[in-house]
């Protein structure tokens, strides 16, 4: 099921466009890593000199280095340079965030992550270009999180802010006091990136025999083709509300049956499908509140005509439409300095048949545990997502340590337990990471 | 209490304060009496500056921390916004804590985070917690009332050249984080100029200074402070400047807003 945990996580990898980098260091190729780490951080010397006023240019520069558990090989070897620019002047005011990759066997990738221009009055703020639009409350969840799609290359492993892609479009928010009102318009349509076929984190596809897969195609840049997002917000004193709804294409593609052969005495024996990109229709809301030392938060949605993939033999195109409601309560709370969160969230296919992939309903929950020592220079934290249905999890302990105000040393690791399941399935994929960051 | 009429009561008490303190024969307030004119003294409606935190550590390790920040009072709540200029990896973080004196109704905070690009709802409850890895708690920077604690004039003394009144307090619930506190608080200017905290076993845990005060509007306003852990042997400084008082903030100047888009 694309449920809530992993909205957008489809099968196959039509829309992939990331690789994944699997193989091993050779001793030139960490030479030329660590050199280009050293250009990066003279280039962010030259870049801090050349702040103004009413501009501000910082980002930082990170190596990250893991390997398998398994067998030791790497997966990560991976520099990074962010740099962010901001020029303000009145009530206007720009942004650029651009980031250069350099992944393990392939050349430097430049990627513009976000430009926009911001206009400002007393009652408005208007956006444009391409921007990251974040909602909801819950945490590592995306109910109503239905803007900005996913960078699932690597499936959860990454960062929850190395996971968000920009959309490119106008968003306008009004203010009332209290109160606001945020309208979003996208002209060009975003996919979710997942996982490229056979990569590490290629999911496993929901058919029984292998299919040939076609190539997707993306809807035409149309006024009618454009995606339009609404959402309420209040803040108060006793409680936050928001109300959204989005009339939206689904990020990820339903996989069409474009041809099949089935043999008598032995059943389906070829099948060819083609990625579709269709629309969809939500409305959900997502509040939160205090009660004594509890912090209090629930999310959910429902979505009117999801495709979900089944039985070829038994719906003619691979897929039936149906409405879902996904939903979470979850709190945050405080015991001896140690900070936790807790959430449920459940998955819910109304008129679910049985021809389904996907259950009628799926329970996931999620755990987080924190603590900051030595006068908040070291940071403990473990985050998990646990599988009720199947008994599989993922757990991504890390620990943070602030050499400096601008030297930031990190290791981690990410464990799949289970042996099915939305996190079960990686259960040979564990691994373990350290890096440094350091941010101008 | 209204914020009128608190300035009706603050204007009283200064008044009454400064006749005590001129007067040599007078007789010497009570302790109680002394903490409640310091907690009722003229602040502003609003105000606004800059803070600059520095930490050390036992090593002498010094890290620095500036933070823009706001707050004012509003039908019966103060509101307070900050926003971290300094590091480069806080940058843009902002702070928001509405809090509700006398309502018996705990703090509500949020906390922005530029990088999850999200305004979250977080608990009040750690009031012991250390402010941003400060010696500074939370509590010790919030407005403590009068009535949490026991208060006696033990003497007067002369903190650098101002005559003071030295006013032991004894917290109500034992639960607290300290088991005492030691004030010296200026006659002249209704101002702690010094104060001791000791911890659960008696012991003297840290030490705070006042090391400048300056009037702006009219309002005293504490510009420089230290706070030093005797045990840990760690410190805090903090500076304000560019400190505005009254400058006409209003309530929707404390928004989602306000703190998304920074100071």
């Amino acid at each position: 099921m694309k449920h809530a945990v992993i909205d957008g996580y489809g099968p196959g990898g039509a829309a992939s466009s990331r690789a994944i980098y699997e193989s091993g260091l050779s001793l030139s190729k960490s030479v030329a890593i660590t050199a280009s780490v050293v250009l990066m951080l003279l280039g962010a010397v030259q870049a801090r000199a050349q702040e103004q006023e009413g501009a501000i240019l910082n980002g930082y520069a990170r190596s990250k280095v893991g390997a398998l558990v398994e067998d030791g090989s790497y997966f990560i070897a991976e520099n990074t340079l962010d740099l962010r620019l901001f020029y303000s002047s009145g009530d206007a005011a720009c942004f650029a965030n651009t980031v250069l990759y350099e992944r393990e066997g392939e050349p430097a990738l430049p990627e513009l992550r976000e430009a926009y221009i911001d206009l400002s009055g007393g009652a408005f703020d208007l956006r444009m270009g391409k921007q990251q639009i974040i909602w909801g409350k819950g945490d590592g969840v995306f109910i109503t999180d239905i803007v900005s799609p996913k960078d699932l290359s690597r499936f959860l492993v990454p960062d929850f802010e190395e996971l968000r892609l920009a959309v490119t479009g106008a968003r306008l928010d009004l203010y009332a006091g209290a109160h606001s009102l945020e309208l979003v318009w996208l002209p060009w349509f975003t996919p979710t990136i997942s996982p490229a076929a056979g990569s590490l984190w290629a999911p496993a596809l929901p058919f029984p025999i292998t299919p040939t897969v076609q190539a997707a195609e993306l809807p035409e840049m149309e006024l009618e083709s454009g995606e339009y997002f609404a959402r309420y917000s209040y803040m108060g004193s006793s409680f936050d509300l928001s109300l959204m709804g989005g009339w939206f294409w689904n990020d990820t593609p339903a996989f069409a049956v474009v041809s099949k052969a089935f043999t008598p005495g032995v059943g389906l024996t070829a099948l060819t499908v083609e990625p579709e990109y269709y629309r969809t229709l939500a409305a959900g809301y997502a509040v939160s509140g205090t009660l004594g030392p509890l912090v209090l938060r629930s999310e959910g949605a429902w979505y009117g005509g999801r495709r979900f993939q089944g039985n070829p033999l038994a719906f003619a195109v691979g897929y039936a439409e149906r409405d879902t409601v996904q939903y979470l309560v979850g709190t945050d709370f405080s015991v001896a300095g140690y900070n936790f969160g807790l959430q449920f969230i459940q998955d819910i296919i109304v008129d679910h048949d049985d021809d389904l992939t996907d259950e009628a309903t799926k329970n996931t929950a999620t755990f987080v545990v924190a603590k900051t020592f030595l006068g908040e220079t070291l940071t403990a934290e473990i985050f998990s997502y646990l599988g009720l249905d199947d008994g599989d999890a993922l757990v991504k302990p890390k620990i943070t340590w602030d050499a400096s105000d601008a030297l930031e040393l990190f290791a981690g690791a990410y464990i799949f337990l289970g042996d099915e399941g939305d996190f079960g399935q990686y259960d040979a994929r564990d691994g373990a990471y350290v890096g440094a960051k350091l941010s101008f | 209490m209204k914020r009128k009429t608190r300035h009706i009561v603050s204007l009283i008490a200064a008044v009454v304060f400064a006749s005590l303190a001129v007067g040599a024969t007078a007789a010497e307030p009570t302790g109680t009496e002394i903490m409640q004119a310091v907690y009722d003294r003229p602040q502003g409606k609003d105000m606004s500056g800059v803070l600059t935190m520095t930490l050390v550590d036992a090593k002498g390790k010094e890290r620095v921390r500036s933070i823009k920040q706001i707050s004012g009072s509003f039908t019966g709540m103060d509101k307070k916004l900050m926003v971290f200029q300094s590091p480069a990896d806080v940058r843009g973080t902002s702070f928001m804590n509405w809090s509700y004196a006398g309502q018996g109704k705990g703090d509500d905070q949020w906390i922005y985070l530029p990088a999850l690009k999200r305004v979250k709802r977080i608990s009040s409850e750690g009031r012991g917690d250390n402010f941003m890895g400060s010696d500074f708690t939370y509590d010790d920077l919030g407005d403590r009332q009068p009535m949490e604690d026991t208060h006696t004039l033990t003497s007067t003394e002369t903190v650098d050249g101002e005559a003071c009144w030295v006013v032991e307090s004894v917290p109500k619930d034992p639960k607290d984080l300290y088991s005492r506190t030691i004030t010296w608080i200026s006659k002249g200017k209704t101002v702690g100029l010094k104060r001791d905290y000791y911890d659960k076993r008696g012991t003297l845990l840290k030490t705070l200074r006042i090391s400048s005060i300056e009037s702006v509007s009219g309002i005293w306003v504490i510009k420089k402070t230290e706070m030093r852990n005797e045990q840990k042997k760690t410190s805090t400084r903090m500076e304000f400047s560019e400190v505005k008082i009254d400058s006409g903030l209003v309530d929707g100047d404390f928004t989602e807003r306000a703190m998304t888009k920074g100071l």
